[in-house]
């Protein structure tokens, strides 16, 4: 019988991980293969025959070890979470809000106020809000590809507008307990129609290219798994 | 006999709903599918072992090493609990996709 570790260790030589890792893979494989082997020569096959067939287990030990490596290494760098949610939800709240900034440097002044009756005014800036589909788009997208859950497909197109509906959540309830004992304390009321300027309507424009983008995407999908199959 | 392409697209379900029945080291889970399946399922250790990498990656099993009763050391797989939690949907998705089979192997043949 042969020593199957040596094997192993020969055959998937170039193996780039860390040293205890690697031992560990050399091992189990070993076992494997030794376990093969033993089931065969069980079976009545001479010791030769036992050795081939526990050997057809792997046609390339070259591939095998590509295969290795990319399953215990690239997958570190990022778990699901991140390649499905959190990557695709800080790249568009960061294209977002530089688009924000951007079009209030070089273009979109003054932003437009939309005021209706005795409400406070709302402010709206139309060409940010007509880049958001875009991005929501592009969330969705990215989510997909990473092959997230609806939720986590949700989440990532409306990303960018989390942090001002947490914000105006958060300040809404104090404002409304302690607003009479602090000086300029913003009135519930325009935190309401911050809530549409800054929440409502750009989650809207997002969630316009997002969803979309996510049905094509979802029935690319089902065709293709069809096809497939 | 089942083509490749569905074979990638099962075997992951396939680990998950036997190591839902107990711990597993990799030559064992593989016989067992081999059994369950009559034989339609087959796992060489070049197929086996980057998937249950990758499953370990992503938290769905997780490996430690046991001595077994005759002393040999060996990597046993148990499902996690984001496994078991990924286990449901995944069978809901592939029965809902052979049902959907059968409907169109039927409508072919009326």
């Amino acid at each position: 019988m042969p020593d199957w570790q040596e094997l192993v260790r020969q055959r998937l030589a170039g193996l780039e991980l860390a040293a205890a890792e690697k031992e560990e893979v050399h091992a189990e494989l070993a076992a494997h293969l030794e376990e093969t082997y033993e089931a065969s020569v069980k079976e009545g096959v001479n010791e030769q025959a036992a050795v081939q067939r526990a050997l057809l287990q792997v046609s390339n030990w070259q591939d095998l070890r590509q295969k290795i490596q990319t399953a215990r290494t690239r997958e570190n760098i990022m778990n699901d979470r991140v390649r499905q949610l959190w990557l695709p939800g800080f790249v568009t709240f960061l294209l977002s809000t530089s688009l924000l900034a951007l079009f209030e440097v070089f273009g979109a002044k003054p932003p437009v106020l939309v005021k209706v009756g005795q409400l406070p005014a709302v402010l709206l800036f139309i060409p940010w809000l007509l880049s958001l589909p875009i991005i929501g788009a592009l969330g969705a997208y990215l989510s997909h590809r990473a092959g997230g859950s609806s939720r986590a497909v949700f989440s990532s197109i409306v990303f960018p507008v989390l942090p001002f509906l947490f914000s105006i959540l958060l300040i809404l309830p104090v404002s409304l307990i302690f607003g009479r004992f602090i000086a300029h304390s913003p009135a519930p009321l325009s935190l309401l129609m911050a809530l549409l300027g800054w929440v409502l309507a750009p989650g809207g424009a997002l969630l316009a290219g997002g969803l979309a983008t996510q049905f094509v995407l979802s029935r690319r999908l089902d065709s293709r798994r069809i096809a497939g199959s | 006999m089942i083509g490749a392409g569905i074979k990638r697209g099962t075997a992951e379900l396939a680990v998950l709903s036997v190591l839902q029945k107990g711990p597993l080291h990799g030559y064992e889970l593989a016989r067992r599918i081999e059994q369950q399946t009559n034989g339609a399922l087959r796992f060489t250790l070049a197929a086996l072992y980057p998937m249950l990498y990758r499953m370990e990656q992503q938290r769905w099993i997780r490996g430690t090493w046991e001595t077994s009763a005759n002393g040999r050391k060996r990597r046993c797989y148990r499902l996690t609990p984001a496994g078991k939690k990924k286990l449901s949907p995944l069978e809901r998705e592939w029965a809902e996709l052979f049902r959907a089979l059968q409907r169109l192997t039927k409508a072919a043949h009326a």
